[in-house]
């Protein structure tokens, strides 16, 4: 077989590296403005991409959460501002009883005249921050946690194999707690309660550790854990690189909290150091020669979200560095906001994965061991809800 | 192909060594099945094949154990992943991945293997077991027979030369059975691999069998030969060699096409003799222990249970059978009260089970699940006995009476989780046996046991049907049903197919009939016991 | 003479580990408490401060994995990475009542036992896996997720550092480390959030060059009014399961270490040096 064929047969729907990649490209442009309409822009954009693409697996509703967290984050900064704020001079809306704290408060007083300046930063701040974690809630719906694992790299190998093996057993333990309580009761024992729980949490425990000791002998006869040995100058390179990727991280970390210390506030130090840290990962890498079953494929659909990723997050940071007015709302003097054309037309170029991502078949829920799909998928129709 | 070479073994910490100076060698090609009472070493025996022993276990190994010319010694089971591919008890328990066909090629990315040549092998792998249609199911959702060819297929894919086995055919049915011995023999065959597997139940193995390694256990030294050879002395034999034995046929058949060739005279003998006794199957002025009615029960759009009728009377012992997830477990967890039927009503001693206090649950019925350890919770045999009493409210010391009645001689401050699957479901017996519930229920009590465990539950069940208990086992060992089943009830998705005496139920079926049956077919025999019985009283002809 | 072949924990950690996981925790600290490290008070600074956050982010997973492979590099054999995974399934499937009930969340009474009985290594390492699978399985991958698994593995980790103890007296020392250890973990947690969750429009949002006391002092009183209704259930919760549940957890937990034989001893008794050990007679195949 080709190397083509073997690529074309591989699984459908998109890598989900990708999407994590569009997703974090969305929610960096999104941490670089307070615009409300930009804001607002782009958390529409991922909440459509989701609506378009999500499947029928249980992870495609955590984007509901995620929109539920991002609402609590901002009603939770509106009241620390209206109860705790600082007080700035500007359109009083309402004036709370002024309570002075303590001295041990270190000056904090609760109420005061609330403004509305006061009450719309909080807003967008927390605005802000909602719309990260949509993207975050987005990534969440679309990319299957079970092929992130498979596309672990290999020096996290092991990590990924007791992460694969912890997430093909978590339905068995809900039976086994099942189970476990149904046999209680045939002992005459009580399940509900407090020695209820005793009774069942440990023996359902001591049923996983047995198990455990099984599948390790199954591993180790099927060959888990060969390795190769790795010459020595790869070795004292892998670890020359960490080193030294190490010492520019802490170095470009403490350039961005201590200003004005190191050239760009430190960032190109963190960033060299991460090229090294993941360059020293790779090359301890190879220590085990695993190859990958069936790899998912990274081919156009891949390039071009994970390119209209990269334009999203690149027209937003242009316009910040060419100074475009309205990416930083202006609160004082309080104004109604303006659309930045460049950030917003970038925006829309982030609705391309809802086209050009692929459709992903059936999707199998693996929770509850039930098959919804089999050797012939069937076209998920993008549900517009 | 497998050399053992003055091989002993002694486990960490353990006082005498599990095996004592083993030699053995199979050459390619062979199917060889080990036998033995429990607890004598086969496991062992099976993992000193792969390297498991002593490498994941500990302990001190001397000798030399060598497959396809590599020692054991300086390869770990990881360097003879390509070689030996081992299949545990549990093949549910050994599962890494999440989908069949991941599961299959798990072992070719631990070697390192090309993705061509795993693609390749895949494909090879699923059409020689029969899985091409269920290469994308996930693998919790598979049955048995189904797990146990996965399994085996996840190890095939390597191409390795030995095929160690343990204890295959235990958990399933007849039929799927039937289905991975027939694998194991057409892989022998076609592809010359070398076939090691331990085995309780030898009827179903025997007739594949080229040679029998015996493990006496406690030192005695092992038993090699010839399948024929070896029963002829073996302590542990199935009901075919038995009927062999006491026939006196020469040489001794191994398959029920083989007896029944030497078996003319045996069934004219018996024609003219006795016919067997009739088990004693209640009336209906026999009062009921539990009744369904018209029980439905469904879960998850599956019908577990549809429309049945199900009554069990004082004195009797009623066999349920059925392939693997036809309804056994549930009818038995419905009796039980675990959980309530979807339509239908259940009555248990007048009362519905599943609206009843656990104690007042307890004093009516007992129920012994397929995994016998879920109802231990003790650290130790003797505290578990102690706390059973406590929780039944009788005198202490009660159930470990019942104990050394079920099973003489088990050492009291063992954990029960160590203990061999016989000693195990003989402690949950004796738990659920104390409070003497008149209703007895058991899930496959004889998975895991040995003849002689089998022989001891056999007296053990007949002595509380003749004292007025009723037990209703759910099984697929055909043979237990043949030695003690009054009754039988045969499932089948869900509903009742047949339901009568076990005689007329079981002797004509092609896939419920014991091997004595089989061969004596049409004379409706069930045990050599009965045969034993009817030559000893028929009066000699001349 | 006869090999033997010897191994003490069940993670080692070796030198390079031990370095490698020092340094990441002091970036890990770092990164918690960054707003008290924080220097000048330029514009500059301002607009540095709000990236901080999200470059602290980035870059501590990669330091996570690199300590990870530097734990893993040839200790981590089939029977630790089958514990490490039914391990962590089950602490994450304690995790799943969590959001019902603001507060209880016991996920660390699994923890707390297991770094004591199977190492400090690999307290940290379960740690770290078991914030992973709980993500995974919630579907709840977001930015709080490198800092959690950061303090769940100092959590597990120091659970191996402590002192040894038997019966009571080691059901209590683990209680009081579970209280601790609880609040210590909400406090830290706290501390990532306080940025995002009071800004820089508050009276508790922390003052870029201000000082670390006076801003620690800003960030208790952060504390007191926010996630002390949190952490102080959390902690009774998990100091509560501990104190009750602790023995038989760490029984088993004994049992299942005792049973994998993680230091049982491998001995290969010398083969005779006199050839080829004879054959026996009896016992091969052949009639």
């Amino acid at each position: 077989m080709s190397r083509k064929t073997l690529a074309s047969s591989g699984r459908r729907g998109l890598h989900p590296g990708a999407w994590w990649l569009w997703a974090g490209c969305m929610a960096g442009a999104a941490s670089r403005t307070t615009n409300p309409i930009l804001l607002l822009l782009i958390g529409a954009v991922a909440v459509y991409v989701v609506a378009a693409r999500r499947t029928s697996a249980p992870w495609s509703r955590s984007i509901v959460v995620f929109l539920r967290l991002g609402l609590v984050v901002i009603v939770l900064r509106v009241l620390l501002v209206i109860v705790f704020g600082i007080r700035l001079p500007g359109h009083v809306l309402f004036t709370l009883p002024h309570i002075p704290l303590p001295s041990w408060a270190a000056g904090v007083s609760i109420g005061g005249p609330v403004t509305a300046e006061a009450i719309l930063q909080a807003t967008l701040q927390g605005l802000r921050l909602a719309v990260v974690l949509v993207c975050f809630g987005a990534a969440n719906s679309l990319a299957s946690p079970y092929r992130l694992l498979r596309c672990l790299p290999a020096v996290l190998y092991e990590a990924g194999v007791a992460i694969t093996v912890s997430l093909s057993f978590a339905p068995e333990l809900v039976m086994a707690i099942g189970d476990v309580r149904a046999a209680r009761r045939l002992r005459g024992r009580p399940t509900r309660g407090f020695s209820g729980l005793r009774g069942t949490a440990i023996p359902v425990l001591e049923r996983a550790l047995d198990r455990s000791l099984q599948l390790a002998s199954s591993m180790d006869a099927r060959g888990y854990g060969r390795r190769v040995p790795v010459a020595r100058g790869a070795r004292r390179a892998a670890t020359a690189g960490t080193a030294t990727g190490l010492l520019l991280v802490v170095a470009g970390l403490y350039g961005v909290l201590v200003a004005g210390s190191l050239p760009g506030g430190g960032i190109p130090f963190v960033a060299v150091g991460a090229v090294l840290l993941g360059a020293g990962l790779a090359t301890s890498g190879r220590r085990t020669n695993r190859t990958r079953y069936r790899p998912d494929p990274w081919r156009g659909p891949e390039w071009i979200v994970s390119a209209s990723g990269m334009a999203v997050v690149g027209t937003m940071v242009a316009s910040g560095i060419l100074g475009v007015p309205g990416i930083e709302f202006v609160i004082y003097p309080l104004g109604p906001p303006t659309l930045p054309v460049l950030a917003a037309v970038g925006i829309l170029i982030g609705l391309v994965p809802a086209w050009a991502a692929p459709v992903e078949p059936g999707a199998v829920s693996i929770p509850d061991g039930s098959t919804t799909g089999s050797g012939d998928p069937a076209p998920q129709v993008g549900a517009a809800a | 192909m497998i050399k053992l070479v003055d091989v002993s073994f002694t486990y960490d910490g353990a006082s005498s060594p599990t095996l004592d100076r083993v030699d053995l060698a199979l050459g390619e090609g062979e199917l060889c099945v080990v036998v033995g009472p429990t607890g004598s070493g086969k496991t062992t025996l099976l993992r000193a094949v792969n390297g498991l022993v002593p490498h994941f276990t500990g302990g001190r190994l001397s000798g030399e154990v060598l497959v396809d010319g590599r020692s054991t010694r300086e390869f770990p089971p990881r360097e003879l992943a390509d070689v030996v591919g081992m299949v545990g008890q549990n093949p549910a328990a050994s599962f890494v991945t999440d989908v069949v066909e991941d599961e299959l090629a798990y072992t070719m990315e631990n070697l390192g293997l090309d993705p061509e040549v795993m693609r390749r092998r895949v494909e090879d792998t699923l059409d020689l077991l029969g899985l091409h249609d269920l290469r994308h199911r996930p693998l919790a959702t598979l049955s048995g027979g189904q797990q146990q060819r996965v399994a085996i297929g996840a190890v095939l894919t390597a191409s390795p030369r030995v095929l160690v086995l343990d204890e295959p055919t235990s958990a399933l049915d007849p039929a799927a059975a039937e289905e991975v011995l027939g694998s194991l023999t057409r892989l022998v065959h076609d592809l010359g691999l070398t076939v090691l597997l331990a085995e309780h139940r030898l009827e179903r193995v025997l007739p594949f069998a080229d040679s029998v390694v015996l493990v006496p256990g406690r030192g005695a030294p092992l038993q090699v030969g010839s399948a024929a050879r070896i029963m002829e002395v073996s302590p542990v034999a199935p009901p075919i060699v038995d009927l062999g034995r006491l026939a006196g046929w020469t040489p001794l058949p191994l398959s029920v096409r083989d007896a029944r060739r030497q078996a003319g005279p045996l069934r004219e003998r018996l024609a003219r003799a006795e016919p067997p006794p009739a088990r004693a199957t209640a009336t209906d002025a026999v009062p009921t222990l539990a009744r369904l009615h018209r029980v439905t029960v469904r879960f998850d759009q599956v019908t577990a249970l549809d429309a049945v009728d199900f009554a069990a009377r004082q004195g009797e012992v009623v066999a349920v059978m059925g392939r693997n997830g036809s309804g056994k477990s549930t009818l038995l967890a419905q009796i039980a009260g675990v959980r309530p039927p979807t339509s239908g009503r259940v009555d248990v001693g007048g009362a519905d089970p599943a609206a009843l206090s656990a104690s007042a649950l307890v004093a009516r019925v007992g129920l012994v699940p397929q995994d016998a350890s879920l109802l231990l919770y003790s650290d130790s045999v003797a505290a578990e006995c102690a706390s059973a009493d406590q929780d039944t409210n009788l005198p202490p010391g009660t159930t470990a009476a019942m104990l050394e009645r079920v099973l003489p001689g088990l050492p009291v401050d063992h954990h029960p989780r160590d203990l061999s699957e016989g000693q195990r479901l003989a402690l949950a017996l004796a738990v659920v046996l104390a409070p003497a519930p008149p209703l007895l229920l058991l899930d496959e009590p004889t998975r895991g046991l040995d003849y002689p465990g089998k022989a001891r539950l056999v007296g053990l069940l007949a002595d509380l049907a003749a004292d007025g208990h009723c037990v209703v086992m759910a099984t697929h060992d055909v043979e237990l049903v043949a030695q003690v089943a009054t009754r039988a009830v045969v499932l089948a998705d869900g509903e009742v197919v047949a339901d009568g005496p076990a005689r007329d139920v079981v002797c004509h079926s092609p896939v419920f009939a014991p091997q004595v049956s089989k061969i004596l077919a049409p004379e409706p025999w069930l045990t050599v016991q009965e045969v034993r019985t009817a030559l000893d009283v028929e009066p000699v002809r001349g | 003479m006869a090999e033997r072949r010897r191994v003490t924990a069940v993670v080692r950690l070796r030198s390079r580990a031990s370095i490698l996981l020092a340094v990441t925790s002091v970036v890990g600290i770092v990164a918690f408490a960054w707003p008290l490290f924080l220097h000048g008070t330029s514009t500059v600074s301002q607009a540095h401060s709000a990236d901080a956050p999200w470059i602290f982010i980035a870059v501590l997973p990669l330091l996570l994995a690199v300590v990870l492979s530097a734990l893993a590099e040839g200790s981590l054999d089939a029977k630790a990475i089958a514990l490490l995974g039914i391990l962590a399934a089950c602490g994450a499937a304690l995790r799943i009542p969590s959001p019902a009930v603001a507060g209880f969340e016991p996920v660390f009474f699994l923890l707390i036992p297991a770094g004591r009985v199977l190492g400090r290594g690999f307290g940290f390492v379960l740690g770290v896996l078991t914030l992973v699978v709980s993500a995974l399985i919630t579907g709840g991958v977001g930015p709080w997720l490198p800092f959690q698994m950061f303090g769940a593995g100092w959590l597990g980790f120091g659970a191996g550092c402590l002192p040894p103890a038997k019966g009571r007296a080691e059901i209590w020392l683990l209680t009081a480390y579970a209280a601790g250890a609880c609040l210590l973990y909400g406090t830290l947690l706290n501390m990532y959030f306080w940025p995002f969750g009071a800004g820089t429009t508050t009276q508790f949002s922390f003052v870029p060059g201000a000082g670390f006391l006076h801003n620690l002092h800003l960030f208790v009183l952060f504390d007191l009014t926010t996630s002390l209704g949190f952490d102080i259930p959390r902690a009774i919760t998990n100091a509560v399961m501990v104190l009750v549940l602790g023995r038989p957890v760490l029984a088993a937990l004994r049992r299942a270490s005792r049973r994998a034989a993680f230091g049982a001893p491998v001995i290969h008794e010398p083969v005779a040096v006199t050839g080829v050990p004879p054959d026996r007679g009896a016992g091969l195949t052949g009639d």
